[in-house]
């Protein structure tokens, strides 16, 4: 490319610009320090949390994992310490990161929703919120919100309303609403997202899948069934994405099996603006530093200048 | 702990379906006394080089030799020597050592496995978890070893003769539950080592557990296990009885290694759950609910 070109890597989600479009997905790298002798957090764009809820939870019973073809079924049921242990005991090692950290929120009701960010408003060293309405691994909320356009409106709306304006730099939080693909059609539920005031939208969480032992006669999951990750939904999330990015003007994150550069662009060909990697860390942990190298090598070659001018590339 | 690329140095059958693998596992990869391949602990292996399968397959090391570059220091001093340390001293150029676990042919990710060829790349993530602990000195340690469990015990079981001749702990019994003879590893095992068979074809007809209950272990024992759920259920029953600790090595399927997915959870029968990567795989066998999905 011309070498006059710079290349701007940062996005822009609401008022907050993330240092690149990289980020490593809810869940998939606990709470940032578990990986840190794998991974050099500091140069991704974005850390999403694990989910927090208001209480303490356990989890489902196990076995919560079975493998699939290029992919992997969980039901981990959301296992958290809490908000009161996710603050005392999480938030000061998050503090010193300094890629964008989004707290994962969810919870049972929208009460739960709300008293954790509120709650969390009130602290340092969060970047924004990521907001789970579409776990599909626990037996109140989670699916239940993602999958009703009035309720996903609702709450985005609620939530939106309790985020503050900070005066020193940073302005306010973003609210990420991240959908569900277990939905009719998913346009419809991103629409709901923005009309409630949501800042962007993240897509795809997991598919509902189901694996069965047939020597044992039962599924493998205690749970039966699981949400389905791994390269094994990339395209469904692609489709996803476009169908979604189509569908609102706020910024769309795409995530579902990325596990390369490429991946990456066809999601941000499809109309995302940024990109989260979640299963592919459990096989190759630097695989997201990887794809942020091989997202900048494309922009050189194509000349591009900014992240967000790739999705009007797509023909 | 660290992920690296290393080479395989051998692979053979030890037993009707099982196999043992070695490798070369750099010094470099976690060796020094805090962090080194300990019985008990693990690494996890990426079956094949793309993501298909996503998740990578734990192992239990069944051995771990350190060895040092022919050229380095003898001894450890206070000077680093000029030419083959680094400032955080860490070995530079070839001090590799050689580490192994024993698997089964199960699916597709062994299956990739026992297709390995000396010389063949090997992509680890190592070393994981918690490993054992060493036994109170004036305490039998009794070892029990079943199926797929036999790699951290026979470690474990070597280890432990090895301490026992250094006057380090009691002289440990080692026990090995089989379904028949064509399941006798081909190992060295530590001498005395009982061999226990289900139907009789080789050693004391019965389980472990079977021959244990009719042992007298001379000293107050501290039992240590790996194997499948209903034996160390019955470990746990006879420790129990026995007033005895009891240190087991839990399986469970796993997706990070290290702590971040909850994924490889384990149930306690307080209703909690621990992970097997990190609060294990070597838990507390008393506090373990070993009823739980069954």
């Amino acid at each position: 490319m011309n070498a006059a070109t710079r290349i701007d890597m940062s996005v822009r989600i609401g008022e907050l610009v993330m240092a690149n479009p990289v980020g490593v997905a809810s869940g998939t790298f606990g709470y940032g320090d578990e990986y840190k002798a794998l991974l050099d957090s500091d140069q991704l764009g974005a850390l999403y949390t694990k989910a927090v809820t208001p209480e303490y939870r356990a989890g489902n019973p196990a076995p919560r994992l079975a493998d699939t073809p290029a992919g992997m079924l969980n039901s981990i049921g959301l296992a958290n310490p809490g908000l009161a242990a996710f603050i005392a005991e999480k938030l000061p090692g998050l503090k010193t990161r300094r890629c964008s950290v989004i707290v994962n929120v969810a919870g049972r009701t929208e009460d739960d929703y709300f008293e954790v960010l509120e709650r969390l408003e009130a602290e340092d060293g969060i970047a924004g919120y990521e907001i789970n309405v579409s776990c599909p691994n626990v037996a109140h909320g989670g699916l239940a919100f993602g999958t009703e356009p009035a309720q996903v409106e609702r709450l985005t709306r609620r939530l939106r309303d309790s985020l503050i304006t900070r005066a020193s730099g940073c302005g306010r939080r973003p609210l990420i609403v991240k959908l569900s693909p277990n939905v009719t059609d998913i346009a419809v539920i991103a629409k709901a997202a923005e009309a409630g005031g949501a800042d962007a939208v993240s897509c795809i969480n997991t598919l509902v899948g189901m694996v069965i032992d047939t020597k044992a006669k039962r599924p493998v999951l205690a749970m039966k069934t699981g949400g389905l990750s791994g390269p094994a939904i990339r395209p469904v999330g692609v489709a996803m994405v476009y169908k979604a990015s189509r569908a609102v003007s706020i910024p769309v994150i795409g995530l579902g099996g990325i596990v390369n550069a490429d991946d990456a662009l066809q999601y941000l060909l499809a109309g995302a603006v940024a990109i989260q990697v979640g299963t592919a860390i459990f096989s190759r942990p630097e695989a997201p530093l990887e794809i942020l190298a091989g997202i900048r090598d494309f922009m050189e070659r194509e000349g591009i200048a900014r992240v967000d001018e790739i999705r009007s590339l797509l023909i | 702990m660290k992920r690296f690329d290393t080479t395989v140095r051998s692979l053979r059958p030890v037993a009707e379906g099982y196999y043992e693998l070695r490798f070369t596992w750099p010094i470099s990869a976690g060796s020094q006394a805090d962090d080194a391949p300990a019985p008990g602990r693990f690494l996890t292996v990426r079956a094949g080089g793309r993501y298909d399968p996503a998740l990578r397959r734990p192992f239990a090391f069944s051995d771990y030799t350190k060895t040092a570059a022919p050229h380095a220091p003898a001894s450890v001093s206070d000077e680093p020597a000029p030419d083959c340390a680094t400032a955080n001293g860490e070995a530079n150029g070839e001090a590799n050592g050689e580490a192994s676990f024993i698997f089964q042919l199960r699916g597709r990710g062994t299956a990739y496995l026992a297709e390995l060829k000396a010389g063949d790349a090997l992509d680890l993530l190592g070393p994981l978890g918690k490993g054992f602990s060493k036994p109170a000195r004036g305490m039998r340690p009794v070892l029990v070893a079943g199926g797929i469990g036999l790699g951290p015990m026979l470690y474990l079981a070597r280890a432990l003769a090895a301490d026992a001749v250094a006057g380090l702990c009691e002289a440990p019994v080692f026990v090995i539950g089989l379904r028949n003879a064509a399941f006798v590893p081909d190992v060295d095992l530590p001498s005395g080592t009982v061999i226990c068979t289900d139907d009789g074809s080789a050693g004391f007809k019965g389980t472990a557990v079977d021959y244990l209950g009719g042992f007298d272990p001379g000293l107050p024992p501290a039992f240590y296990a790996c194997g499948p759920t209903p034996m160390m259920a019955a470990v746990d029953r006879l420790a129990q009885s026995r007033r005895a600790p009891y240190e087991a090595a839990t399986e469970q399927w796993m997706a990070c290694g290290v702590g971040a997915c909850a994924g490889c959870a384990v149930r306690l029968k307080s209703g909690a759950f621990a992970r097997a990567c990190v609060d294990g795989p070597v838990l507390d066998g008393s506090l373990v609910d070993w009823e739980a999905g069954r």
